[in-house]
């Protein structure tokens, strides 16, 4: 296999260069350093600054499917899940409305659920911070999970 | 010449790959921030980098099958889809390994479950599982064999006896 590499590495060049260029310039692009979820108006917190949040009485949402919150949690998180958020809006209403601090999380930088809750609780009047990249996040910087069942 | 070798069959497997890669490089190109989300499902790098993936792949995509159609660089376009083809089945077996249920590989469309209502394609060929597999080996095997064509008589160097005289 006689292949040139100089042309195998410029079209990989050329390629990506195109890409960036057409993000930037196209109107059809977005930020490349946060994530696509993300909106004007979002609060994102790190798992640094969600932690003195927990620690200071700050009320945890847990945006996930609820099955999800039964396995395991943040500890003392509520279930808000985005799929029956309806729902789930009226039973921890009251929990909400006294918090002090709000912080939402869901299952990591690919989903999308805490944007969505942390948008509709704010459309109600409440702020709520999104845990950034949520669990796993939480998890890997060594923070506590209650991993009791729930029903 | 066995018929692996044969021009005519290199001639189709291009036209077919190339055209694979610069059709399922449109939807994409034109909404990065579709298929941005469709790669965070893939859940393989983190945000950023598969930002930076999002918006550069495609274009890699539509260069290289460009090429491989148009028979340009036919080796190195045959040799960089060969390398998204491996990195996509690495990606693959990696999704799979960790049981992440991808409903929409982003492979060709960006349309989701909540946004097509269309019966067709099948769920079955969208999502990550032995038909997408399958169909990059197969991909796989084409362009490696595109790639390792004998070189054409004027791009071969010329027998010593010529080099001699000349």
């Amino acid at each position: 296999m006689r292949a040139d590499w100089k042309r195998f590495l410029l079209i990989l060049a050329l390629g990506a260069a195109a890409g960036l260029a057409w993000n930037a310039w196209s109107g059809r692009g977005f930020t490349l350093s946060r994530s696509v979820f993300a909106q004007a108006g979002d609060e994102v917190v790190k798992p640094d600054q969600a932690r003195v949040l927990h620690e200071r009485g700050a009320l945890f949402l847990d945006a996930r499917p609820r099955d999800f919150w039964r396995m395991n949690r943040i500890p003392g998180a509520l279930a808000l899940p985005e799929d029956d958020f309806e729902k789930a809006y009226a039973e921890v209403e009251p929990q909400m409305r006294r918090a002090k601090a709000i912080v939402v999380y869901c299952s990591g930088f690919g989903c999308e659920a805490s944007h969505i809750v942390a948008r509709k609780l704010r459309e109600r009047g409440l702020d709520a911070a999104i845990l950034d990249e949520g669990l796993p996040a939480w998890q890997e910087a060594g923070l506590p999970v209650d991993e009791e069942a729930r029903r | 010449m066995s018929f692996l070798h044969s021009p005519r069959l290199h001639l189709v497997l291009r036209l077919l790959v190339g055209g694979f890669f610069v059709f399922a490089s449109l939807d994409k190109i034109a909404s990065p921030p579709a298929f941005a989300r469709v790669v965070y499902q893939w859940q393989v790098t983190g945000p950023v980098l598969s930002n930076v993936v999002a918006v550069t792949l495609p274009w890699v995509e539509l260069l290289a099958g460009t090429l491989l159609i148009l028979g340009v660089w036919k080796r190195e376009s045959a040799l960089v889809i060969a390398l998204l083809l491996v990195v996509f089945l690495g990606a693959a077996g990696s999704v799979l390994a960790r049981g992440i249920d991808v409903q929409n590989c982003g492979c060709t469309s960006l349309a989701t479950t909540e946004t097509s209502t269309s019966a067709w394609p099948p769920a079955w060929t969208k999502g990550v599982g032995w038909f997408l597999v399958t169909r990059n080996l197969l991909m796989l095997g084409a362009v490696l064999l595109v790639a390792s064509a004998p070189a054409r008589r004027e791009e071969r160097p010329a027998p010593l006896a010529e080099r001699a005289t000349a």
